[in-house]
């Protein structure tokens, strides 16, 4: 919770003009379906759940997108290993970086 | 057990003890005569099959670890030893080779590497709640004593929640519990006990919506300690929550009342504890929650689906 509200104001403070978020996989498919995103962050498990069909659902629309996780290891999801992965805890500069370079 | 014909190609086997027959799931009848490897699981494995001929060679005191499938097809790891049985000229005529089942032995280790996992990812996100709470009172205030008694506060009320979650294995934490343990400190240094009132059922909460409404109700509490009816001498709340059951499914209404405090006057600005109420709660836990600053006193909601099982315990 609070590092959603982190992220929230470092993307403000990024100059992002709305962010939205969704913790479940259900709540992101439906965002996606209903509204127009720039780019997105997308947690590898959301409430337990791997959020491969977010993945998918925003690939399909061509929404640029990378991944955050709290694992350490090398995980990556299958078909998207060529995505950049932000790893918790994550420096601001990192992504900054990674949202410039989707953007 | 079984003992090898050192002789005949293959080692097949002439002698099975009971035990072996129970690992196995063959009948003696079905074992004896039969190539020692047959119970390989993977019968062409480079590997394991190097491991076996140096076992069989050398005699290791740690065996050999392969992994093998019984009658019914199932497969299991077993510690393989073996020592040759020699005659009076010192010529090796059988092998006793030994079994180790190892199937418990693998399930814990399975068992800890998850742990050690499920473990990681939790310092991992509790590392990313740190790096938030320092990033907010940054953000939030420029005199280093405030940022430092910000910042402290919240990470003693993160690590409360931890204690909890802890006694409780885990599992989930009840309604009751997290709001008496989050207003402990508050209760306890000022003998506030008596001004702080909790009515409600002990709901259990999975663990991350434990923490959150704790750390929610930290927010609450000191809110009230700065600017609420904990700021005065005879200012009280009342917490209380009961559950509805709407077409949506049962919800859980919760109230923070305060009440006899300093008259209430919006602040100026939004802080970070309003955020994390009206926010990153009804986000984490998809509900709604709105903080109402009514003169008479802070007036607080939270609408939230109540947890499966909430009526379990």
């Amino acid at each position: 919770m609070l590092i959603l509200m982190m992220i929230e104001s470092m993307l403000t403070d990024l100059g992002c003009d709305s962010v939205t978020a969704a913790a479940t996989v259900d709540k992101a498919l439906a965002l996606i379906e209903t509204q127009v995103f720039d780019a997105a962050m997308l947690d590898v498990n959301l409430k337990g759940d791997n959020s491969r069909p977010v993945a998918d659902a925003l690939a399909a629309r061509g929404i640029p997108f990378f991944f955050s996780t709290g694992n350490g290891g090398h995980h990556t999801m299958d078909g998207y290993e060529n995505r950049a992965v932000l790893r918790k805890p994550f420096i601001f500069e990192d992504l900054a970086a990674i949202f410039a370079s989707l953007c | 057990m079984v003992f090898l014909d050192a002789k005949q190609p293959g080692n097949p086997i002439i002698f099975a003890n009971d035990s072996f027959l129970s690992l196995t799931g063959y009948s003696r009848k079905e074992v004896l005569g039969q190539n020692f490897n047959f119970l390989m699981a993977h019968g062409a494995d480079a590997e394991a099959m190097a491991r076996i001929k140096a076992e069989f060679e050398t005699g290791s005191d740690r065996g050999a670890e392969i992994l093998y499938r019984r009658k019914n097809g199932s497969e299991f790891w077993a510690c393989l030893f073996v020592r040759p049985v020699r005659d009076e000229n010192g010529d090796v005529v059988q092998y006793f080779a030994s079994y180790v089942d190892l199937t418990k032995h693998k399930e814990e280790l399975t068992q800890s590497r998850m742990l050690i996992d499920e473990l990681n990812h939790r310092v991992k996100n509790t590392l990313a709640t740190v790096q938030s709470i320092v990033w907010q009172a940054l953000r939030m205030n420029s005199d280093p004593s405030v940022i430092r008694a910000s910042i402290e506060s919240r990470l003693i009320a993160l690590s409360r929640s931890h204690d909890l979650l802890t006694r409780e294995n885990w599992k989930s934490a009840g309604l009751h519990d997290l709001v008496q343990n989050a207003l402990e400190p508050f209760g306890v240094a000022g003998g506030r006990a008596d001004r702080i009132v909790i009515k409600g059922e002990n709901i259990r909460f999975p663990p991350q919506a434990a923490l959150a409404l704790s750390i929610a109700f930290n927010e609450l509490a000191t809110n009230a300690m700065k600017y609420g009816s904990l700021s005065n001498e005879k200012g009280s709340i009342l917490i209380e929550w009961k559950i509805e059951n709407t077409p949506e499914g049962a919800q859980l209404i919760l109230h923070w009342q305060e009440n006899d405090g300093p008259p209430v006057t919006p602040p100026s600005r939004k802080g970070f504890g309003s955020g994390v109420i009206e926010r990153g709660l009804a986000h984490e836990l998809q509900g709604s929650a709105h903080i109402d600053y009514r003169r008479d006193g802070l007036f607080c909601t939270m609408n939230i689906p109540a947890p499966r099982g909430a009526f379990d315990e």
